[in-house]
This record gives C-alpha cells, structure tokens and sequence, in this order.
C-alpha cells in the first residue's frame, strides 16, 4: 500500500472519531439531530472506495480496542465489543467495503450530479443499512436469544434515521468528489 | 553540498513542472526565489528524491535520487512548508524517535539522540508535549529535530518563516544562521537570504537567473512587476 | 485523547498482555457455554470484583461501563419480557460478566503495549506481503495524533459559519472538513517518504 493510502486511510480514521465528538449537527428539514459517526462509515466508503475505507473503519475499531475512547459518546475498550449491538460495530467493517466496492463500480467522471448521487446512495444503502444491519441483527438475534424476527423488529426504528444519514453521504461523497477526487481509486 | 542535475526535469499530468537543466550546487547557503508556481518546491522535492526527474538524472554527494533513493533520503532532510504535517506522532519526543526508527540503535543511544537534537534547538521543555498544542514557532523547531535528528548534512527548507510572527521569525532565521549543515531554503522573505552564496531565480519552471543575493533578488523585483 | 488505561501494578497488569487476550477469548466462549443463572451469576460477581480491584474508583469505573450496560439492560429487559425470565437474566449476566472483564484487560494494558503485541502477531503476514507490521504502529499514531487537527478545523467551520450568519448544516461541514483533512495527506505522506520512515521507494508523482 502507497503511503499516500496509508494517510488517507488515517485521516478518515481520524474524521470518523472526530465525527463521533462533534456535538450532534440538525438536519434542515426534520427535526433530529444527526450523529455522525455511523455517517462516517458510509462516507468512508463514497469518499475513499472499498479498500481506503475499509482499513480507514478498521483503524477506529482497532483504536476503540487498544482502549481509547474513539467511538461516540467517549466509549472505547473491549468492553464495547461485549455489548448486544457489537455486531453493528462488527458490520461497520463490512459496510464500509461493500458501499466502497459499490460507490467505484456505480459512479463514474463522465455521469451527470443527478446519476453520481443517486450511484452514492445506492451504495451507502446497500453497505451502510443492508449490509450493515445483516450483521447487526444476526449478531443480536444469537447473543440475545431473541430470534431474528424480534432482533429485526427491534431495530427498525433505527432504519429510517440511517436512510437519511445514507442520503447525506451521498451528497457529501459527490461535492467531495468534485472538490477534491479521489475516486476511482488513484495508486 | 555536492548537488547535480543532469538535463533533469520533470512533468506530470501533461504539465512541466521544472524544463531540463543542468547545473551543479556546491556553495554552503543557497536561496531559491520566485512566484507561485514557479517549480521551486518541485525542484527542491527532486533534489532529495520525493520527485523523481521524468527525464535526466540528478545526483546528491555521488547519489542518484533514482537508483539510490534512501541513501539520498540520508543526505538531504527536507522540511516543508507546513511543519503541521511533517509531524506525524501525536507526542513530539515519539515523533522524532520515528526517524530513527529500524537503525538498530540501543534505547540508551536512541534517548540521547533525541535529547541532543531537542537541547540543540532549546525545545527540551517540548518534547512530551502534545504537537497539537504547540505555536507556529514550535512547531518549525519541532520538526527541525525531527529531521535534523538522523543527521543529514544536507537540509532543504521550503519557506521556514511563512505564516511566522516577528518573535517566531526571528527565532527561525537565527537557529537557520546557526546551524552546521549546508541549508538549501526556498523563501519569499529575502532578508533571509541576503547574506546567501548563491541564490536561483525560478520563472515558469526555469532558472532565470543565478548568482549573488543582491542580483538575483533585482531580478525578482522586476519580474514581480511585470 | 486519554487512553482507558489505569495506573497500577495489580496482578492483572503484570500478566503479559497476550495471556489476557488469550484469557479473555477463553473466558467468553466458557460464558456462551454455560446456561445456569448461578453459575453465571458467580461469574459476574467475580468480573465485578476484579474490575473494582483495579483501583480506578467507583465513579469513573460506573461511567466507562455506563453506555455499554444500557443497551445490555435494553437488550435483556426485552428478552425477558418477549421469550422467558430466565432468558433475560442469562443475557444479562453473561454480557455483563463478558464486559466487566474486557474493561478490566483494557484498565490493565497500556496501548502501547497492545499496538507492540498487534504488530507481533502481524510479522507472520508481513512474510506473504499482506500488511508490513510497522504500519499499524504508524496508522494509529497518526490518527491519534489528527483527532485534534479535525475537531480544530471543525471549530474554525464552526466560527466562519457564525461570522456569517448561517447555520451548521451537515452538508456544509462535512464537505469542507473532510477536503481540507484529506488535502493534507499529500504532505504528510511526502513527509514519511522524506524522512524515510517506510524505507522504501517513494512514489515518483508530486
């Protein structure tokens, strides 16, 4: 990997922890305020492609796991590997390959802003909701005993707060692409 | 310093970013001036080998940036423009430990080279600070050690005292004025190299004049205005 | 940023940080072993003594565990309401146990110590060229070190956007943070080549 690879992989790491100690940001039209961090998984995935982002996500966990407190809220340890919802954390991993891989196949130079965004979100959904609660409701079903069907039922409520942190990414994957491109992968 | 360019040049992205030249630098002080954009950064990145030559070759001290670039990377340190991002660890003493990382040095001769360089720039009180929290002024003399610690007898410097308050400038042109190694500094402060043996001249990816300070510097000005 | 770990020289933080890794998997595979609510209430009375035996105080011990035994108290409420008591209660107390030691590996190892065992166990695959071991040492160092540079750019954003009256909008800080991060990586990887810390060829574009 080029050291240029390497920093980048770094500094979203360092984004993606800074996101999780920034007060939460209001969205213009609805009411809820945003908590980045998870954004920051999708966004690593638009901004840098799947193997960037990637290693950029397992940057934090590892972080998180050496026993600094990097992930939202001031938590970090081991100990946040043992809670029911480690496998959203686990999935991150995943989430973040899968909406890069997505983001370079869909998006391309020659596509209008409407098709770029549009390739954007699609991948974040497809890494940052599918992929990414595929994990985490598999993993809460086992650890809980709870069962699929109430694990999945139990998480919905969070699903339409994802969409449109998914829907974010996308727009800020696509000005960042035409500020500053990274994307397709440079060596 | 015994620095060559062999019709060395370079280009990327279809555009040429320093035309061939050839030349030899061997005084002690020299001063690069010119515009923005001028190639000065590209040629002082050649010259330690960040930038290879799309054509030609240049050499430092017998070295080719090419073929032997870590024994170049021995020769010339290089301090940037934003020390902000020449230092890459988070505690400044870990930093400049960095550089000396994979020499197979004891802890014992590691800790006294680090303490040398930090006692030699006076910024001891420094060294278990966070480099966040430290002014622009620090921040240059922190990443001196960190580059002067593995000590190369070459160091380019691409405009040391940009973005520096009086006090902090100051500071930085004496420590400059004071140190043994030969000193390459591109810089938009001409006072700095007014007392130089050499300064080069860049216009638009070519020298345009070369010589003492105090032509060079006349030069400058009437391409300014121009 | 403070790391979690806990001065001491308890018996914990002697043991070598590899043995706890080791102890730790073991102990989670016992605890997904074992169904009886006795058997794992013993176990996490046992974690919570050894956690309180750090010496970190109860008010800063309660508040590092206090997010992650939430959701653990989420989780097993709605186990024990939607399958059986029983249920609940063994979630309850094996996560709880699983948790209590994880933080207690975690109080009782400096990160230093952790990233020098990652990089050991990574040297093996350095052999077939998947990841060079010193490279984890450098990423971490690097995000530590960038953690503030973000958050100082963020409040810089944050002022500009002030001056100007506007509001803070996702799109108009995360785009501008993440430019102005990511347009530095261009000097801090010219930096690493410079100063040869890689010890490899750097790239030939500027």
């Amino acid at each position: 990997m080029s050291t240029r690879d390497l920093v980048l992989s770094a500094l979203f790491a360092a984004i993606i922890v800074a996101l999780g100690l920034l007060p939460p940001i209001m969205l213009g039209f609805i009411p809820v305020p945003i908590t980045a961090q998870s954004m920051g998984v999708m966004l690593a995935g638009v901004i840098l492609g799947a193997k960037r982002g990637t290693i950029a996500v397992l940057l934090v966990l590892l972080l998180a796991a050496i026993g600094l407190p990097v992930l939202s809220g001031g938590r970090g340890g081991l100990a946040v590997f043992a809670a029911p919802t480690t496998g959203f954390l686990i999935g991150w991993v995943f989430a973040a390959f899968v909406t890069g891989y997505l983001s370079e196949r869909f998006v391309k130079n020659s596509q209008g802003a409407m098709l770029q965004t549009a390739g954007f979100f699609a991948a974040a959904v497809a890494g940052g909701v599918v992929v990414l609660y595929a994990f985490g409701i598999s993993y809460l079903a086992v650890v809980s005993g709870l069962g699929l069907t109430k694990a999945f039922v139990g998480s919905m409520a969070f699903i339409p707060g994802d969409l449109v942190k998914a829907a974010v990414a996308a727009l800020a994957g696509r000005a960042v692409m035409v500020g500053y491109p990274l994307l397709p992968a440079r060596a | 310093m015994d620095v060559r360019f062999d019709q060395a040049g370079t280009s990327f992205d279809g555009r040429t970013a320093v035309h061939p030249l050839s030349l030899s630098l061997t005084e002690r002080r020299i001063g690069i001036i010119g515009l923005n954009g001028s190639g000065k950064t590209t040629f002082a990145r050649m010259i330690n080998g960040l930038v290879q030559p799309s054509q030609g070759r240049v050499t430092v001290n017998g070295f080719d940036t090419g073929a032997d670039g870590e024994a170049v990377r021995g020769q010339v340190g290089f301090i940037f423009q934003n020390p902000q991002n020449q230092i890459i660890l988070p505690i400044l003493r870990e930093d400049i430990e960095l550089g000396l990382r994979g020499r197979k040095l004891t802890r014992g001769q590691m800790q006294d080279r680090v303490n040398g360089v930090l006692a030699r720039f006076s910024i001891g009180h420094l060294a278990d600070r966070r480099v966040h929290e430290l002014s622009g002024g620090e921040l240059q003399l922190a990443a001196l050690a960190s580059v002067l610690v593995t000590e190369p007898p070459i160091v380019i410097l691409d405009e040391p005292t940009n973005q520096l308050d009086l006090r902090n400038r100051t500071l930085v042109e004496r420590t400059l004025r004071a140190l043994d190694e030969d000193v390459l500094v591109i810089s938009h402060d001409l006072p700095l190299i007014e007392d130089y043996d050499r300064v080069l001249l860049f216009h638009e990816g070519r020298i345009v004049a070369d010589g003492r300070p105090e032509e060079v510097v006349a030069e400058y000005r009437k391409i300014a205005v121009s | 940023m403070r790391s979690l770990y806990v001065e001491g020289d308890s018996r914990l933080h002697r043991l070598s940080p590899r043995i706890k890794l080791i102890l730790l998997i073991v102990v989670s595979l016992a605890l997904f072993l074992t169904r009886s609510p006795i058997m794992l209430g013993g176990a996490a009375f046992a974690g919570a003594l050894l956690y309180g035996s750090l010496g970190m105080g109860w008010r800063e011990g309660w508040l590092r565990l206090r997010p992650i035994l939430l959701t653990i108290a989420v989780v097993a409420l709605a186990t024990l309401m939607l399958n059986t008591v029983e249920e609940g209660v063994v979630v309850l107390l094996r996560l709880t146990t699983l948790m209590l030691v994880a933080a207690a590996v975690t109080a009782t190892t400096p990160v230093g110590s952790f990233i020098g065992e990652i990089s050991s166990a990574a040297r093996p695959f350095e052999r077939i060229g998947l990841v060079r071991a010193d490279d984890i040492g450098l990423a971490v160092g690097l995000v530590i070190r960038f953690v503030p540079e973000v958050v100082s750019r963020y409040e810089i954003l944050r002022q500009a956007h002030r001056a100007r009256g506007l509001k803070l909008r996702p799109m108009t800080v995360i785009v501008p943070l993440t430019i102005q991060t990511l347009k530095s990586a261009d000097e801090i990887a010219a930096a690493i080549d410079a100063r040869g810390i890689r010890g490899h060829k750097p790239p030939s574009r500027s």
